[in-house]
């Protein structure tokens, strides 16, 4: 399966579930900032989670399709159009060698997810196929794909990507009448996100920390894959002592010398110096991940313990999400 | 006098906290120094000798070791407790308990070679007249001295050295330079460093080495990792080119 990049949209880069052996060489996880909707992408053609996908950022993108091709997507940045007609996400498409097809604006978020049957095949770098921009290593070539770029799929397809292949060339369709309801996992457009409250909390006043809790914060202009500026009531510090460098991961919550909010993306450093107010609960950094330069957000508090078992109960979900496509085409 | 807090290695329970579903933090100190470096790299060793059911990989840094884990493994493993952090926690704590004292702690020593100065550092003037020495004297106050590295951080492969003679301490530049080219040996306050890409940075430059710090390729990308012993040759330009070249050829053959 293969297609050919018509137009590769404002920043198209191929990434999988990230790179997490070598963060004490300071390599970012990077991977996809909507890791949910990556998953639901791969798992609609029967992939395994960690295949890559290519993150499309908007829209404004087409591709061709050079052989015939089992493809699906996910996401809020863009939505899929075939001859003038919409394509519905989180299914498994089908077209043949030839089709063109365009992604056109979703308003709602920013990034789209394209899957393939047997995953983009790009080469593992440093067992991921995740792309990092800033070091250029990884995807396609360690870079953002490009107007003429041909990315392969597969070459293997497993089981169930075949019976779904097989199915919907037999009938003639290019989807079938199943889909996964990405909305009963994740209600999209809420901007209430939560948040376990972070280990230098108490170097915060009270006041701020009530302010963080309950007022809005806006996501600026100088956002991109490895964080978002917040702009908001600035935060004051009550500890004045200086934070020696310490790991940070996606959704930790920093705030700068000037009382500014940061909230790390995939491509953040591994390790980071300012003091920490709040991490994002992992369930809810899909929908940090759809956020616009001027989306507005509010923080809810959660304690430790609720966002592990949110965490656990999402990914039971997704687990039983695979099994039940799985049982589908078992039966076929 | 503020008394240091810090872990001796007998007064278990650890300080951990959480920073994510995914991840938890110890802290072992508050200031950075040798032999706290030394712990947080023989508990590391350790731990990644022994590891729990779930373990995904460790970060080190100046005063704490971060624990990533993959909470699926983890919720479904015997350690005791009611969740991934309290069954994390179990065991680290167990390994603390058995912490080998830091004289077993075997760092790793290596030689970097620098050419100094000239287009391949272009601060050492600054570094030099920020401490009134001459250029000959502070690649002599370099090259003489040894050096720990903290910690990787920044961009792969950065590591954060301290250990540096105070005669060189020199701030960051006001205004940090678009681009410094890979290789770039640099001074920011008492530490130094190397670039291991072309990236900006605001650290004074004082020279480059042709060794590649970071390269996909290897097994371990970034030639230094935390704790690690470190100490600066001078080179001259010919050696340098000479070794650039043989860089080159480890690489592509």
């Amino acid at each position: 399966m293969k297609i050919t990049i018509i137009k590769p949209g404002l920043l198209s880069t191929v990434q999988d579930m990230g790179r997490y052996r070598y963060l004490s060489q300071a390599v970012p996880v990077s991977g996809a900032i909507d890791e949910l909707a990556h998953r639901l992408a791969n798992k609609a053609v029967g992939n395994d989670d960690h295949c890559a996908t290519i993150e499309f950022t908007y829209a404004d993108a087409s591709f061709k399709a050079e052989t015939s091709i089992l493809i699906s997507y996910s996401g809020d940045g863009a939505f899929l159009v075939y001859q003038g007609e919409l394509m519905p996400a989180e299914k498994p498409l089908f077209f043949s060698a030839g089709s063109v097809i365009k992604l056109i604006n979703n308003p709602i978020g920013v990034r789209t997810y394209l899957a393939v049957a047997g995953g983009w095949n790009v080469p593992d770098v440093m067992e991921s196929k995740s792309t990092y921009l800033t070091a250029g290593f990884g995807g396609y070539k360690g870079r953002a794909l490009q107007k003429a770029d041909v990315l392969v799929g597969g070459p293997n397809l497993n089981e169930i990507s075949n019976k779904i292949l097989k199915q919907l060339v037999e009938r003639s369709l290019i989807y079938p009448n199943w889909c996964i309801s990405r909305n009963s996992l994740l209600s999209v457009e809420k901007r209430e996100i939560r948040v376990v409250l972070a280990n230098e909390i108490c170097w915060f006043d009270a006041t701020s920390i009530l302010s963080f809790l309950t007022n809005a914060y806006t996501v600026n202009l100088r956002s991109n894959r490895m964080g978002y500026q917040l702009t908001g009531k600035p935060l004051v510090r009550k500890v004045k002592k200086e934070l020696l460098s310490t790991g940070v991961t996606p959704g930790t919550i920093q705030v700068t010398g000037s009382g500014d909010l940061v909230m790390l993306m995939a491509d953040c450093q591994t390790t980071g110096g300012y003091p920490r107010i709040a991490q994002v609960a992992a369930v809810d950094l899909p929908l940090c991940a759809q956020l616009k330069p001027g989306d507005t957000i509010e923080f809810a508090e959660i304690s430790r313990d609720e966002a592990e078992e949110l965490y656990l109960e999402r990914e039971h979900d997704l687990l039983l999400i695979t099994k039940a496509i799985n049982l589908k085409y078992t039966q076929i | 006098m503020i008394k240091e807090e810090r872990y001796s290695g007998t007064n278990i329970p650890l300080k951990i906290y959480g920073l994510s579903e995914k991840s938890l933090t110890v802290t072992f100190g508050t200031s950075i120094d040798n032999d706290l470096l030394d712990l947080i790299t023989g508990f590391n060793q350790l731990l990644l000798e022994n590891p729990f059911s779930g373990l995904i990989t460790t970060v080190p840094a100046y005063t704490t070791l971060t624990v990533f884990y993959d909470p699926l493994t983890v919720k479904l493993s015997d350690l005791p407790g009611e969740n991934c952090f309290e069954k994390v926690s179990e065991h680290l704590n167990k390994i603390a308990a058995i912490i080998i004292e830091k004289s077993n702690v075997i760092a790793h020593h290596l030689v970097i070679p620098v050419c100094y100065g000239g287009n391949f550092g272009q601060d050492l003037l600054t570094v030099a007249k920020t401490n009134n020495l001459t250029e000959t004297e502070v690649i002599d106050i370099h090259t003489a001295g040894q050096y720990t590295v903290f910690m990787i951080g920044f961009v792969p492969g950065f590591a954060y050295m301290g250990g540096m003679d105070n005669r060189l301490s020199t701030p960051r530049k006001e205004v940090p330079a678009a681009k410094i080219p890979a290789g770039s040996v640099g001074i920011a306050g008492n530490q130094t460093g190397i670039y291991p890409m072309e990236t900006p940075g605001g650290w004074q430059i004082i020279g480059q080495t042709p060794l590649k710090m970071f390269d996909v390729n290897r097994k371990q990308p970034s030639l230094l990792k935390g704790g690690d012993r470190v100490s600066f040759k001078a080179v001259d330009q010919e050696e340098f080119n000479a070794m650039l070249k043989q860089e080159y050829e480890n690489h592509y053959h």
